[in-house]
């Protein structure tokens, strides 16, 4: 046998080895932590990322957080989502999100994930429990109820953060099948002044605009709206404008909108109402209208010039602290655009006289001629992702696709449409948030469905909630998360699937029908709120009700029927896959009026008819009113409340699940005090202090900054104990609460530790 | 039955059980359908894109925003921010993170805001920020394992994580909080301006991100930052542009109120304590004035006399365990070896080859001290070379090349924090405290170790009671010297302005209090109180005073008190340090 002997050029090349090994031991310039980093080419037209999320397959879908409704392009990766990038052709966003959307994926993985059905036992805690006993237990529970106390002793709560199909599918479910009476959705919070005020001034709720009037305008007029907050990607909309426009915010505080822009109105809160009409006043005044328009399209206008007329120079003066130069400023603004548009968010929708101060604005886009063009419009800009969907297929206030249950034809109609029983349909309409919330109150309602919303966080006055609350038989809570404040209420707790978990179809704010898909594996048994519905079809004894609702695709068809003749008629639609491939399509899009393909950019009026049976806009108005609780000498300070930053959204159950996201937002509650303010009341920066209302006390960290007008406080509203404070008036004609306005007082809380 | 515990916190590893387990009654056979349509992903197919080689659409938005050519000679790429389009949608941070594969709540870019005016004019402004790939980057001069390049060309400043060995001096360093340490892998990461992006003709995460334009990547003359740098104009509220000359072009055409502060700027929040350092900082500087007294005391019997073993011992047995401590403070400690690669830039390398040295020849000199020295004298392979004169000459020689290098190790440390131009750690200040714990615990080791080897109080080895009795001396005047001055520090807490000196004095009365009446009272306790018994015992009268044991129990407690002084006084050192950053959000 012979030794293999190690030639001599394998020695040289083991010592050069040994040697390249000592050298990288030393310095080494690349290896495994710097590939983790090193980025790939990109594919399918997406940016280069890191290899380990580099995509295998893309698609489109639109965003589950607000109603700007922006499209993700979701990174796949063997089927599932890996990460997402926001869509370059997409017409909303031309590429941008803010970063809830970029984040969009995060809030799945959360280890707070409901899982299985939990149901609260015998000690009083919610504790797993399977689908067949939690199916049994709301059928028996809520049943029992009704048996004991009428049909109508359970109610439901809803959102506008699931699709139009399975918000149809609980409405329906809950009032032709299981015969509730009343329900109604988390939409009254936010948008349901919108609603009524563009019902009443053009006979449907229609709004009016697509988002490529932001590029349009020469003057945009933003009342109580802090896009670069609120709605960052509309703000790049308004960025991308060429006309170098006049842009004013009309807002109490120096928002980052208001930096933004080039004219802001700090008005008093609460003083908008006055302020515009008697802009409207001035404007009619120096003959600054469109009489032409008013003539032609518009009717009662006398009424209101003559009403307007209460609302001089001076009286706005008095009212909204705002020179007398400020306003004629304004004036001049608005008499001087040729394409003028005016947008509203909370700051109006939030108000004790919110249907009004909207239709204020309405009707100045009326008599100055400026809506149905480009660039133009009364706009109400929408809150959650669905909003509009709930709008109009949730079937609480409005029967499904925005008719009327009081109205037998309509009823007829969409029992037709839907192939059910008329007599399913109830002929009276549903009573609002707030009054179900009275009718608990009164022991009439006994049991409530909670689907996708959180009021033991949102609701105004919480602790009124919590109480109300307590006092149900029963609560059935359907979330994402077992660890909701509401979720932790719940008797019975429903795991539900999240976006991006199933399909459906999302409305936004410009009208646009944008599709949602299943990109990710629900967690355990959580299955998406459709799937809930037809299970509990099935264990209540309607499943034959529902026979052909079998899938989201398959009851969008039935929304399509029952929409048609509707000026929301989307009869003419394709599939999801039509959709899809157009970057959504903005309704009306009837049957008739069908081209191919859909115009991206649709505004309504264009013709300048409207919904009312003689094709004229009305003009609404009536005198303000002062706000419901000013303040006074115990309670000297007004609590403005709003969104605190683009990376949180309202109640935080999905954007406090991103690690990134909670880097973007101070993690404790915290008000916004002036400097003038702090000083009188001896408040340091950054000290804890106690925030008084009628309601309640909480603490928070004083912001001192000249953002907020002296006598003013604000806080965001996404920390939960923030609506302790509030005080619960409402829109008399949308009930919709006025979060925006309520007197506290502010001390100092010395030495205080969390 | 499945619970919470059946999600994972990562996507690809998640798979959802479909077992139902309990009562399968009337739904079960629906039930068990749409719990398996659930899970299937076909939905996907109908929709998915499947051009893989389409080039990045994203690009028509992006394509005036990065330059089209690479900088010339003086010149370098550089962020531009448009302040007056940076209105706070903070896109660019979670861009910045998705884009880039990072950790959960890893980015590379952050948004704060200043905000000042008057009650009628209020101002607010949102400040977008990342790595400003400086002129002079402090990282880079800092690193000691050479881990930061600047690019010859681009001029921007690349992290290598490879070469990282996680000792984050870099983060103290950088006046801006640009590079963070990302514990989970034991280094540090940081932006690199999307280089493989920009070298591709593709805008770095947060330039394609930003929904207003507000970023962009431009190529600035190095002379042009300079100028700026030295007319200090950067940013306000951020830190100065004079020591590292910042890159990044802030613009804007509306007026910076005069009272501009960042938000953050009352937020005062303790610093980390990086307790793998106090501990080395305070033995080290022990180790060597120990090793100081021992080898520099007057001896009875003349300066040739080795010094006591326990002394040398004692130094040497601190010096290893201040080593020994020291890379536990590393995210990679095996590669810690690497530490001596920046000895060219970084006070750091300095810092770690000078104790290098000082360790090993304290152990010489020990071997020297020892008994083993005379006794190899026997074997005639050593008493070949060396006799007892020699050795002690060599003694000497070791002696005092140790207490070089001790000294020396113990500048450096000071410099290390120096050189990040933290007013709080100015030369001067942090001079006086590292040497004055030199001196004092030194001083305090060598007495107690006296009085535990020698014989009764006062006849100690050291020539008597009169060195004892200056070492007690040189204690209680050091002791002072230290707590009074760290104890008038503490008169800034009640300054108007909020300086740095107020933050420190705040988070020490406030935040540390517990730490800063400890370090008081243990400092107090062991340097002036014990140690003034001591030298009351012990005097011209040895019989007067305590008892022998008496006084080596006390001389153990003055010592262990005073170490604990100093170990609390260096955790406040590093915690209640106030942190340099670009302005930040409130909190």
């Amino acid at each position: 046998m012979t030794k293999p002997t190690p030639s001599p050029k394998g020695l040289a090349a083991a010592a050069k080895k040994l040697k390249e090994l000592g050298t990288s031991a030393i310095m080494q310039r690349t290896g495994p932590l710097t590939r983790e980093l090193l980025l790939s080419p990109g594919v399918f037209g997406l940016a280069k990322v890191p290899e380990r999320i580099k995509a295998d397959q893309t698609t489109t879908m639109v965003c589950g957080f607000c109603s700007t409704g922006c499209g993700l392009s979701i990174h796949l990766k063997e089927g599932t989502a890996v990460n997402l990038s926001p869509t370059t052709e997409y017409p909303v966003n031309l590429g941008m999100a803010c970063p809830k959307g970029w984040e969009a994926l995060t809030p799945l993985y959360a280890p707070d994930r409901a899982t299985t059905p939990m149901l609260r036992n015998a000690s009083g805690k919610l504790v797993p429990t399977t689908w067949p006993v939690a199916l049994e237990t709301f059928v028996s529970k809520f049943k029992g109820i009704q048996e004991k106390h009428g049909k109508d002793a359970i109610a439901f709560l809803g959102t506008g953060q699931i699709p139009s199909e399975e918000l149809a599918f609980l409405g329906s479910l809950a009032k032709f099948g299981m015969g509730v009476i009343d329900g109604d959705g988390n939409t009254r919070q936010c948008m349901a002044t919108a609603v009524v005020a563009y019902k009443q001034a053009f006979g449907f709720d229609a709004p009016p605009y697509s988002y490529q009037d932001f590029e349009e305008s020469d003057t945009i007029i933003l009342v109580g709206a802090n896009l670069c907050i609120a709605h960052p990607i509309m703000w790049e909309r308004v960025c991308r404008n060429p006309h170098k426009p006049e842009i004013v915010v009309i807002d109490p505080r120096k928002t980052e909108t208001a930096m933004a822009a080039t004219q802001h109105v700090p008005l008093a809160p609460k003083s908008d109402l006055t302020l515009f009409y008697g802009i409207a006043n001035l404007l009619i005044e120096r003959g600054a209208i469109d009489k032409n328009f008013i003539e032609n399209h518009t009717k009662d206008f006398e009424d209101y010039r003559t009403h307007v007329k209460k609302y001089d120079r001076e009286r706005v003066i008095r009212e909204t602290g705002l020179s007398g130069e400020a306003i004629d400023r304004l004036v001049d603004t608005i008499a001087r655009g040729k394409r003028v548009s005016f947008w509203w968010t909370m700051g109006i929708n939030q108000s004790h006289e919110g249907v009004r101060t909207a239709q204020s604005l309405i009707n100045l886009a009326l008599i100055t001629g400026n809506i149905g063009r480009p660039g133009t419009g009364a706009n109400s800009i929408t809150g959650q992702c669905n909003a509009m969907g709930s709008r109009l297929f949730a079937n609480t206030t409005n029967l499904l696709g925005g008719h009327d249950f009081t109205n037998a034809e309509h009823r007829d109609k969409v029992a037709g449409a839907l192939g059910i029983d008329v007599q399913a349909i109830p002929d009276k309409g549903s009573a609002t948030y707030d009054q179900i919330l009275e009718k608990i109150l009164k022991g009439k309602i006994r049991g409530l469905w909670v689907v996708a919303t959180n009021p033991a966080h949102s609701w105004i006055n919480q602790d009124f909630l919590k109480d109300v609350a307590s006092r149900l038989d029963f609560l059935v809570v359907q979330d994402m998360y077992h660890s909701t404040e509401t979720a932790r209420l719940a008797h019975l707790l429903l795991p539900s699937a999240g976006w991006g978990e199933k399909e459906g179809t999302f409305i936004n704010s410009e009208r646009r029908i944008g599709v949602l898909k299943k990109v990710s594996r629900a967690p355990g048994q959580a299955l998406a709120d459709f799937q809930i519905f037809r299970l509990i079809a099935d264990a209540w004894g309607c499943g034959e009700m529902f026979k052909d609702w079998t899938s989201p695709e398959a009851v969008f068809e039935l929304l399509k029927k029952v929409s048609k003749g509707q000026p929301c008629d989307i009869s003419g639609l394709g599939d999801y896959a039509m959709l899809d491939r157009h970057g959504g399509v903005q309704w009306p899009y009837p049957e008739a009026a069908k081209v191919a393909p859909p115009e991206q950019q649709r505004r309504l009026f264009a013709d300048g008819r409207f919904f009312h049976a003689d094709g004229k806009a009305k003009f609404c108005f009536e005198d303000s009113r002062p706000m419901p609780e000013p303040t006074d000498s115990k309670y000297p300070h007004l609590l403005l409340t709003g969104r605190g930053s683009s990376s949180q959204w309202h109640t935080q159950t999905r954007t406090g699940k991103s690690a990134v996201l909670r880097k973007l937002y101070p993690n404790d509650i915290y008000v916004e005090i002036s400097p003038n303010d702090a000083r009188d009341l001896k408040v340091e920066p950054n000290e804890w202090v106690n925030i008084h209302s009628r309601r309640a006390t909480v603490k928070a960290r004083a912001f001192v900054t000249h953002t907020v007008q002296p006598g003013q406080v604000f806080v965001p509203m996404h920390y939960s104990e923030m609506n302790r404070l509030t005080f619960p008036s409402f829109d008399p004609y949308s009930r919709q609460p006025s979060y925006k306005a309520c007197a506290v007082r502010i001390a100092p809380v010395r030495n205080y530790e969390e | 039955m499945n619970s919470a515990s059946n999600t994972s916190s990562h996507p690809i590893v998640r798979s959802p059980s479909l077992k139902v387990v309990g009562s399968q009654k009337a739904p079960a056979d629906l039930l068990s359908l749409l719990l398996r349509e659930q899970q299937s992903m076909t939905a996907v197919d109908r929709f998915v894109s499947h051009e893989a080689s389409t080039p990045h659409t994203q690009a028509r938005y992006y394509r005036d925003l990065i330059p089209g050519v690479a900088p010339g000679p003086g010149q370098q790429y550089a962020f531009e921010v448009d302040l007056d389009a940076c209105t706070g949608c903070k896109s660019c941070v979670a861009a910045c993170h998705s884009l880039n594969g990072l950790d959960d709540n890893e980015s590379f870019r952050s948004v704060g805001m200043i905000h000042g005016g008057k009650s009628d004019a209020g101002f607010q402004q949102t400040v977008t920020s990342s790595c400003h790939h400086c002129a002079e980057p402090a990282c880079l001069t800092g690193c000691p394992v050479n881990a930061y390049e600047k690019d010859p060309v681009t001029g921007i400043v690349k992290h290598l994580d490879d070469q990282c060995i996680g000792c984050q001096y870099c983060t103290l360093m950088c006046p801006y909080d640009a590079p963070k340490y990302n514990s989970a892998r034991g280094i540090v990461r940081k932006c690199d301006m999307c280089s493989d992006r920009l070298s591709a003709g593709e805008a770095p995460a947060c330039v394609q991100s930003c929904p207003s334009e507000a970023i962009r990547i431009r190529i600035v003359d190095k002379a042009d930052a300079l100028a700026a740098s030295n007319a200090g104009s950067f940013l306000p509220g951020a830190p100065g542009p004079q020591d590292t000359i910042p890159t990044t072009v802030y613009k804007t055409e509306r007026p910076v109120p005069a009272n501009t502060l960042p938000a953050d700027f009352f937020s005062i929040s303790p610093s980390h304590s990086h307790m793998p350092l106090v501990i080395m900082l305070v033995l080290t500087q022990l180790a060597v004035g120990a090793f100081g007294f021992a080898h520099l005391m007057p001896r009875p019997d003349g300066p040739s006399n080795a010094p006591p073993l326990s002394h040398a011992l004692f130094a040497l047995a601190l010096a290893g365990l201040a080593l020994v401590v020291s890379p536990m403070h590393l995210g990679r400690p095996l590669l810690g070896f690497r530490a001596v690669l920046g000895l060219r830039r970084s006070w750091l390398s300095r810092e770690i080859l000078a104790f290098g040295h000082f360790a090993p020849l304290s152990a010489l000199y020990a071997l020297l001290v020892s008994p083993l020295a005379t006794a190899a004298l026997k074997y005639p392979i050593v008493s070949q070379y060396l006799d007892v004169d020699r050795i002690a000459w060599l003694r000497n020689v070791v002696g005092t090349g140790a207490i070089a290098t001790g000294v020396i190790g113990v500048f450096c440390s000071v410099m290390v924090y120096a050189a990040t131009r933290r007013p709080h750690w100015s030369v001067a200040y942090t001079t006086y405290k590292f040497f004055i714990t030199t001196i004092v615990l030194g001083a305090s080791a060598a007495f107690m170790l006296s009085v535990l080897t020698g014989g009764e109080p006062g006849e100690a080895i050291f020539g008597g009671s009169k060195i004892q009795k200056l070492l007690l001396l040189a204690v209680m005047v050091a002791a002072f010297a230290k707590l009074a001055a760290e104890g008038l520090g503490l008169r800034h807490y009640f300054d108007k302005r909020t300086t740095n000196e107020k933050r420190v004095a705040t988070l020490m009365v406030r935040d540390l209090a517990p730490a800063t009446v400890s370090r008081f009272a243990a400092g107090g306790l062991g340097g002036l109180v014990l140690a003034g018994l001591l030298w009351l015992s012990i005097g011209a009268n040895a019989t007067s005073g305590l008892s022998n044991a008496t006084v080596q129990v006390v001389a153990i407690a003055s010592f262990a008190f005073l170490l604990g002084g100093e170990l609390l006084e260096r955790f406040l050192f590093f915690r209640a340090a106030p942190a340099s950053r670009m302005p930040g959000g409130l909190n």
